[in-house]
């Protein structure tokens, strides 16, 4: 365990429509949720004292929010790189700036229009590039799905799969979005035909392999348990929160490590994970998954120990991840049902999930696990609805 | 679409002559003069034994299929789909990222013997990988 377990709580959240053109503004949709998760706390603006964003694919800068918010002073500011791979690596930043005393009030949060004005499925890769990239892109292996495309091709060579394991993972988020209102693919559930007759994006992916790009934003606020329990709100106690990273790191191609059907990354995160909340697997009651690309669901699954490596698809087949199953997965419907908010999405997931709130609720959830971006360095954190 | 320009590499102190050797036709790997250990992607230091010193070594330009992907969805006007982009692990260790060339558009498989050809490109040669016969 970790002397920062249960020490510090989300204690409001917040989240606008998904959609696939907001019509407004990234910084104008921060601030909505962020408002809005302040009020859910039962905070003002003036409380803020600290700041903690995610790198890569927007432009909201911390500044930018002061200015609108009328804050002349931020005790505590830093930003998480790696895109997706931030998302709980907020928490573990925010956790520890209230557990440390250099902030009281931290704002996270995740504001995208990235149907509407910026698709990041698409590559706009050109002229010089540097890097790891430059051993890919002038090749044509230009896109998040053509980067993960190999990693899932040597999957299912190395376990004997068909595309159909992929298949059950979309099935499977669809039918909980299906469900949710908030879902962009609410009342849209999909079958495992749909799924095989969906285009080749870059073989073995599929169009329903593939997550939808989103028009959105979601925000919470971190502060100290000692704190929360004096809020109005219902907090989410964050366990754990931690960051972890893997050999020959790069960002979505990591091709030189010795086995690529693993997520060394997230492998590390689940240890630290578990080891600071004194938890094991089968004491996950929700598992908020990351998923932009099915078979990383598969990997990361394995990853944070719900399966052997190569077994998760029996997981799928077995009908342990639905709602009424041993750790149901993505109860919102996740990246590939509700929308992609790079994880974000997840983390209001697992609060609602907590307080006993969700659109599709668990019965008594204790605890909640939730995973960002993989592929890249990595995050996760386990949230309880008791500091035990 | 064919007068979009390729994305090209743009080298640096480290990767130069890595890249300018692709120019030449050669594929060269940095040998450290300390270990013997083999790097990939091109840096400074090796990683196994951290010594600067390191030669550099032509590689025999041989390896297996370790994964690939047929792109059908195009995302970049200077890729016509569709391609075929392979992970080859090289005889020498590193693991190359490249397209295949198949005849008649045939597909690679996972564990197949390919070997290097070149393409020369106006920014940039580079390698494709065809099946050894």
């Amino acid at each position: 365990m970790s002397a920062t377990r249960n020490k510090a709580a989300i204690i409001g959240v917040g989240q606008t429509e998904f959609s696939k053109d907001s019509g407004r503004s990234t910084l104008h949709m921060a601030l909505e949720v962020i408002l809005q998760a302040l009020d859910d706390a039962g905070l003002r603006p003036e409380d803020i004292d600290g700041f903690v964003k995610m790198r890569a694919n927007d432009d909201i800068f911390e500044i930018d929010l002061l200015r609108s918010l009328n804050l002349p002073n931020l005790r505590f500011f830093s930003e998480i790189p790696h895109g997706g791979g931030a998302a709980c690596g907020t928490l573990a930043n925010a956790a520890a700036a209230v557990c440390s005393g250099l902030a009281d009030v931290v704002v996270t949060f995740r504001s995208l229009n990235e149907r509407s004005e910026r698709r990041f499925g698409e590559s706009s890769a050109g002229g010089g590039l540097g890097h790891w990239m430059q051993y890919n892109i002038p090749h044509g292996l230009v896109t998040p799905a053509q980067w993960v495309a190999i990693f899932a091709q040597r999957y299912l060579h190395e376990f004997g799969y068909t595309t159909e394991e992929l298949g059950r993972v979309s099935v499977l988020c669809r039918k909980h979005a299906a469900t949710n209102p908030h879902a962009m693919m609410y009342e849209r559930p999909i079958t495992l035909e749909d799924h095989k007759s969906s285009r080749w994006i870059s073989e073995p992916l599929r169009l329903l392999d593939c997550t939808l790009d989103t028009d959105g934003a979601c925000a919470a606020v971190v502060v100290s348990a000692e704190k929360a329990r004096q809020l109005r709100s219902r907090p989410a106690f964050i366990t754990a929160a931690a960051q972890g990273t893997g050999s020959h790191a790069e960002m979505m191609t990591s091709y030189q490590r010795p086995d690529i059907t693993r997520l060394e990354e997230a492998e590390a995160c689940a240890r630290e994970l578990y080891r600071m909340a004194d938890l094991a697997p089968a004491d996950i009651d929700v598992a908020l998954i990351y998923d932009h690309f099915t078979p990383m669901v598969l990997m990361a699954l394995e990853a944070y120990g719900f399966a052997e490596q190569g077994q998760a698809p029996h997981l799928f087949r077995e009908d342990k991840l639905e709602l009424d199953g041993q750790t149901p997965l993505n109860p919102h419907g996740g990246h590939l049902g509700e929308g992609y908010l790079h994880g974000f999405g997840h983390i209001v997931e697992a609060v609602r999930q907590i307080r006993g709130v969700a659109a599709n609720q668990v019965p008594d959830v204790k605890t909640c696990l939730v995973t960002s971006g993989t592929g890249v360095p990595t995050s996760g954190a386990i949230l309880s609805s008791e500091a035990y | 679409m064919a007068d979009v320009p390729r994305p090209y590499p743009l080298p640096d102190r480290d990767t130069a002559p890595f890249w300018e050797a692709q120019n030449q036709h050669q594929l060269k790997f940095q040998r450290c003069s300390a270990c013997g250990a083999v790097r990939y992607p091109v840096g400074p230091l090796c990683p196994k034994c951290r010594s600067f010193e390191f030669e550099w070594a032509t590689s025999s330009g041989r390896g297996v299929v370790h994964s690939f992907t047929v792109v059908q969805h195009q995302t970049h006007p200077a890729f016509p789909v569709p391609y075929t982009v392979v992970l080859v692990q090289m005889d020498e260790g590193p693991r190359i990222i490249a397209q295949f060339r198949g005849p008649d558009g045939a597909r690679p498989e996972i564990g197949m013997g390919v070997h290097i050809e070149w393409e020369d490109h106006p920014k940039q040669s580079l390698p494709v990988f065809v099946a050894e016969r």
